[in-house]
């Protein structure tokens, strides 16, 4: 056994373009392209990036609901890409997910007891009725809601109290794993320091595994042990979180890093404006993906996509031109 | 001394629902001035979008009304005035940016009909003049190749593209005061930086009081010259940008700042909790007795639970910086 809990190698997810009367493929959208990470056992990794640069669809292609173009994904030594459904189903017990909009993923017409217990009986963990109902007041305890939430329904709470519930029927099933896809995204502040405390908590007591995917350094950075940043489909640095700070080599982290607005207004800081936009994925840039908003780009970057350069065992990059 | 644009005095906005009466914006009083940002800061539902419509009396009667208080622009008070003499300062003497560039566009004209309909409403120019002042607008907003882009429709242009046209269009008739209701919010990091950039340097250049509506606390330090923080439809606190980060007086507004996670080398070993605000904000339409923070305060006493009322904004020592707080930290 590795000291691993999930292991990707060299994953794609493409999803076609279909064009003309006949409806065929014309062209593909490169959302993840070739991404290779690995976690620890009770390790937060930290997924950034802009809109639109695929770190959802990598994230439910690791889950497999979205379906991988190629690659491994290697989850406590079985490969899921290979798996058939029944398989995939009781590897899914071990892996969970929690979505953005709480208001989204809930079913209004569920009571929360209901929304809890339904992925006990889809994986017969209790069939019982009174061992059912322990384990919801054991849930409802984990995530700090009072026990009378039971027979409430989602419109009941606020968004804050809803991301709670999503939380617990991620836990209902006992899993090692969950994708957090930006789980504190759509909550006010206060909220989300209270969310992003009780995941912390639940890491410890519970030894979870998250892969945290945002868009929010300063959060993903406070959560994780190690970041990756994306890029286009693509991670181009990933680091311990401590050694982001100050440490970064891509000038993609820089430009991000700089950008976060500071809560100081006494230390102003030089920021490194990005020109221009993300570039569509459809139809990327020659070279390096990130050259035509560089500011250190030079000739090569033009023609050729740089590989991976190690810092050290845990910092790694894909830059020609690295502060 | 700066010169004062805008008054807002003891504004406040109600609107009736199925529910109850429920006073979205209570008493709310601030001052902007020349060339200067006011920032607005607080959580969804804090009345902070009202208060900015209020000044617009853009607040759908019913169910809305505008209960009490005045919105003096330079001296007159834009409350009281006919429909048509508002629709005259609109646009052309108070702009306003809204949070979602995606949906405030008119997806069936062209971004030059849209800049140009601003300045028919306002201005006597002739057709190819408009058109020109489009693209001069454009231009000034940073976007590229303007005579092209001005023929263009918002579904071609990206969600930064189209906040810049939103700017464009606030700023075409020169107003002496925007209103930006979360400008940056829908946007990336990266583009958020370029936006927020491109808003003082037009600041600089036209001298606009600007009223910024935001929940980032990041924003206000980056942009803003004066705070004033909304809770439950009141100001709770009010001072300048600096004195408000490094001496905050109530405890919701410590509680914000330092719910914020630091961005620093600490390793996740050595990092404490983040700090919270416990509990909820209390629903409108069911404040309770006092001040309304009581249930969530971590310095509440026996005067903060009713009997006295709500507390007032009062100045402390420093007299530009206000809290309505019985116990100030």
């Amino acid at each position: 056994m590795s000291e691993f809990l999930l292991e990707v190698n060299n994953l794609s997810k493409h999803f076609p373009i279909r064009g003309g009367i006949l409806g065929r493929q014309v062209g593909s959208v490169k959302a993840v392209n070739d991404v290779s990470f690995k976690i620890k056992k009770g390790e937060t990794l930290g997924l950034v990036g802009e809109s639109g640069c695929g770190k959802s669809t990598l994230g439910r292609a690791i889950l497999r609901l979205h379906e991988p173009t190629c690659g491994q994904v290697i989850f406590d030594g079985q490969d899921i890409t290979k798996m058939n459904g029944q398989e995939l189903k009781a590897m899914r017990r071990k892996m969970q997910v929690i979505f953005q909009d709480p208001y989204a993923s809930l079913n209004p017409r569920m009571s929360v007891g209901k929304i809890l217990s339904e992925p006990m009986l889809i994986h017969n963990l209790a069939t019982k009725s009174a061992d059912q109902e322990k384990r919801i007041h054991k849930l409802l305890d984990f995530v700090q809601l009072p026990k009378d939430a039971i027979n409430k329904y989602p419109h009941e709470f606020s968004g804050g109290q809803r991301q709670r519930i999503c939380i617990a029927r991620a836990l209902a099933v006992e899993p090692e794993f969950i994708v957090c896809d930006e789980p504190v995204s759509a909550l006010d502040v206060s909220v989300q320091a209270q969310i992003v405390n009780l995941m912390m908590d639940l890491q410890k007591e519970l030894g979870l595994t998250y892969l945290f995917i945002a868009h929010d350094l300063k959060v993903v950075e406070f959560i994780s042990h190690r970041v990756a940043v994306m890029y286009l489909g693509s991670i181009i640095e990933s680091a311990k979180s401590s050694e982001l700070y100050g440490k970064s080599m891509h000038p993609y982290t820089n430009a991000l890093i700089s950008a976060i607005p500071i809560p100081n207004p006494e230390k102003k800081h030089q920021r490194i404006i990005l020109k221009g936009e993300l570039p569509s994925p459809m139809n990327p840039p020659t070279g390096c993906h990130f050259h035509p908003r560089c500011p250190s780009v030079s000739d090569k970057c033009h023609v050729k996509y740089p590989g991976v350069t190690e810092v050290s065992q845990t910092h790694e990059f894909r830059c020609f031109h690295p502060n | 001394m700066d010169e004062k644009i805008l008054e807002v005095k003891n504004l406040t906005t109600r609107f009736n629902t199925p529910k109850g009466m429920v006073t979205a914006v209570d008493g709310v009083s601030f001052d902007v001035f020349k060339g200067k940002s006011l920032g607005i800061v607080g959580e969804s539902g804090s009345g902070k979008s009202v208060t900015a419509l209020s000044i617009m009396r853009l607040i759908p009667t019913p169910p809305g009304e505008i209960a009490a208080g005045e919105v003096k622009l330079n001296g007159e008070d834009i409350l009281t005035l006919p429909d048509l003499d508002m629709r005259r300062i609109r646009g052309n003497k108070i702009g306003m940016i809204f949070q979602e560039p995606m949906t405030s566009l008119n997806p069936v004209f062209t971004v030059g009909n849209q800049i140009e309909e601003v300045i028919a409403l306002h201005e006597k120019l002739s057709k190819v003049e408009r058109r020109n002042k489009a693209i001069e607008m454009l231009d000034l907003v940073g976007i590229p190749s303007p005579e092209k882009r001005v023929r263009e429709y918002p579904h071609q242009l990206s969600g930064g593209m189209r906040q810049r046209v939103m700017i464009a269009m606030a700023l075409a008739c020169e107003p002496e005061v925007l209103i930006a209701d979360e400008p940056s919010t829908a946007l990336d990091v990266t583009i958020q930086a370029q936006i927020l950039e491109l808003m003082k340097k037009l600041q600089d250049e036209l001298g606009m009081g600007i009223i910024m509506i935001t929940h980032d606390l990041g924003v206000v330090a980056e942009v803003c010259h004066d705070v004033a923080v909304m809770y439950c439809g009141k100001i709770i606190e009010q001072a300048s940008v600096v004195d408000l980060f490094k001496n905050p007086r109530h405890p919701y507004t410590k509680g914000l700042i330092s719910s914020i996670p630091s961005f620093d080398s600490t390793s996740l070993e050595e990092k404490k909790r983040l700090t919270t605000i416990e509990g909820i904000v209390p629903s409108l339409l069911d404040l309770p007795q006092g001040c309304y923070f009581q249930d969530r305060c971590f310095n509440v006493k026996e005067e903060c639970r009713g009997g006295q009322g709500a507390p007032c904004l009062r100045s402390l020592d420093n007299h530009n910086h206000m809290v309505s707080c019985f116990n100030p930290i």
